[in-house]
């Protein structure tokens, strides 16, 4: 399989802590991947460094081979690299389908035909069709705000992929979602890997979930990673059990 | 269920339309001069609201941007221009100041930026008192024409009423067909949450700088249309108590509301007026009206009605009262 996202030796240090401390790995196409760790392993900063809200202190992130360290997260967005956010981060005095269009607007022609263009800028069955998806079809001309948190994660994951991102970052994507939901989550997510071949890669603590829903899984512990390989494997590895829970 | 709402809402705009057409008439020319005075406030006050409301971006530089549109068109029509050309070039000269005062909005937010531009206008203002070679300074810029267009002449106080409404109907429309387009989402999108905006591909950088630049753009409008409105301007118009007063007309109306600043400006500009009939009191009682409803409903008129609105619609939805009345 073809390498979609590569990273190499990449360090981010906030005064004397180092957050991320030389990782390494790659991403390919069509795996979901799973990122885990104790708190403050540095799961988040990472996302954050490839992502281009932080700046790396060193070293380097490739997509599709070409470098994008540096990039800001809008550029990025526009090469097919989505994300979401550990906290919710929908926009909450829009309605449901009013975040899904703005999620998807800015990745099709020049912000000049965006002014002259549709209202809805082409996007409303698109829009229609990721609301249907997600089964947030009772609640699409609310406002975002207004909604239960899980309806809010659920459309703050859909956002993510109205633009048919080759490549998605989630960031605990199952936090403080109800069991049936979840389910529910993992389902849609499954699905969008196979008809979109979308890659994930999905930070999360609910064990159950990322072993149940990645096909790899890299473990992070203070900046490093500390184990890769198939769930089980890494869910019987003794560095990560004491990891986890201490000698 | 659309189209009553639809069709009630056509109507209510022709009656608001028909009413400030007819509202001069019967007025003496003071009243006249404040309703084309609220005309030139709307305009600007719709400026801020489009940098404020709706993008999220703090300015107090909306005044400087009335004083640079009001002195380019005192300028050129004094030299015998015609006030069409100031229409022109203010709003051009606005939206490159206003793009470049954008800048500072990458870096900082919140109070930081008000005071950024706070300081903009003091510049501004020192400009307008100092530089006499161009702006007379103190003694201010007399003798502004009001225009003549295709042989109507807009002298008369009726006259120059009616042509100020044509400017604001043609902002009003420009401005709704703006915040409806993605343009007007991504300025949402700017003021909710810039971080997660990003990260959805919206060039935060190019929306923020145009969002000033447009706004700071239909402030130079405004100061086109309220040159030849008072025929005399001079430095302490555009001063900061103009843009505080601005921003009043914005947060009092309903800040990222379409029609807040209409609405905004005619408290500001016209209660005054309505309440002088107390004499030496109007201005406390304007300020204790204002710091009401600011308690009461920190949206602005706008938010209140809307929290009015909403309240009747879950009343509506939960379905009729017991018969007997024995909750109340």
């Amino acid at each position: 399989m073809r390498t979609i996202l590569e990273v190499r030796d990449l360090k981010k240090s906030f005064g004397g802590i180092h957050a991320v401390d030389g990782v390494s790995f790659e991403v390919r196409e069509g795996e979901i991947l799973g990122l885990i760790g104790p708190n403050g392993s540095g799961k988040s900063t990472l996302f954050n460094c490839i992502l281009g809200q932080l700046a790396p202190s060193a070293g380097e992130v490739r997509v599709d081979g070409r470098p994008i360290t540096g990039k800001r997260p809008c550029d990025l967005a526009r090469l097919g690299i989505g994300r979401t956010f550990q906290l919710l981060q929908v926009f909450p005095q829009l309605s449901v389908r009013e975040n899904l269009i703005l999620a998807g607007q800015e990745h099709e022609g020049s912000m000049w035909s965006r002014l002259a263009g549709q209202r809805d800028a082409g996007l409303g069955p698109a829009a229609e069709r990721m609301i249907e998806f997600f089964r947030l079809a009772g609640v699409a001309g609310e406002k975002a705000g207004a909604l239960s948190y899980g309806q809010q994660k659920l459309l703050d994951a859909a956002m993510a992929f109205m633009a048919g991102p080759r490549l998605v970052l989630l960031d605990e994507p199952a936090g403080g979602v109800n069991p049936a939901m979840l389910a529910d989550l993992r389902e849609r997510l499954r699905e969008l890997n196979r008809i979109q071949r979308a890659t994930f890669v999905v930070i999360e603590h609910n064990m159950e979930f990322v072993m149940s829903l990645c096909t790899r899984i890299l473990v992070l512990a203070q900046g490093r990673i500390i184990a890769e390989g198939a769930p089980e494997a890494v869910r019987n590895d003794p560095e990560v059990i004491e990891a986890y829970l201490g000698n | 269920m659309k189209l009553p709402g639809r069709a009630a809402l056509g109507i209510a705009a022709a009656a608001v339309v028909a009413l400030l057409v007819a509202a001069p008439f019967g007025l003496k020319p003071y009243g006249i001069y404040l309703l084309s005075l609220w005309t030139a406030m709307t305009i600007a006050a719709i400026g801020l609201n489009l940098t404020l409301g709706y993008a999220g971006q703090i300015s107090l530089a909306q005044a400087a941007f009335v004083g640079i549109g009001a002195y380019t068109a005192a300028l050129l029509t004094t030299q015998g221009w015609p006030l069409g050309t100031a229409f022109l070039v203010a709003p051009a000269m606005c939206f490159a100041v206003g793009w470049l005062l954008g800048y500072p909005a990458l870096r900082v937010q919140h109070h930081y930026l008000a005071f950024v531009t706070l300081a903009f206008t003091t510049l501004v203002f020192l400009i307008f008192r100092n530089e006499e070679w161009l702006t007379k300074g103190v003694y201010g810029i007399s003798g502004i024409p009001r225009p003549t267009l295709l042989g109507w002449s807009t002298k008369a106080p009726l006259d120059f009423y009616l042509f100020s409404l044509g400017v604001l109907a043609l902002v009003t429309a420009g401005t709704w067909w703006l915040v409806r387009s993605p343009w007007g989402r991504a300025f949402m999108a700017l003021r909710e949450n810039p971080v997660r905006a990003d990260s959805l591909g919206v060039d935060t950088r190019r929306y923020t700088l145009m969002a000033f630049a447009i706004g700071s753009a239909l402030g130079g409008v405004a100061g086109v249309l309220y040159a030849p409105l008072v025929q005399f301007i001079e430095p302490t118009a555009f001063a900061l108590a103009l843009s505080l007063n601005l921003l009043l007309m914005v947060i009092v109306g309903g800040s990222g509301y379409f029609f807040g600043p209409f609405l905004g400006a005619a408290v500001s500009v016209l209660l005054p007026e309505w309440l002088r009939f107390t004499e030496g009191l109007y201005l406390i009682l304007y300020a204790a009206a204002v710091m009401v409803l600011m308690t009461i409903c920190p949206t602005g008129l706008l938010g209140l009605a809307e929290r009015y609105l909403e309240r009747a619609k879950t009343r509506a939805a939960a379905g009729p009262a017991p018969r007997d009345g024995a909750t109340r």
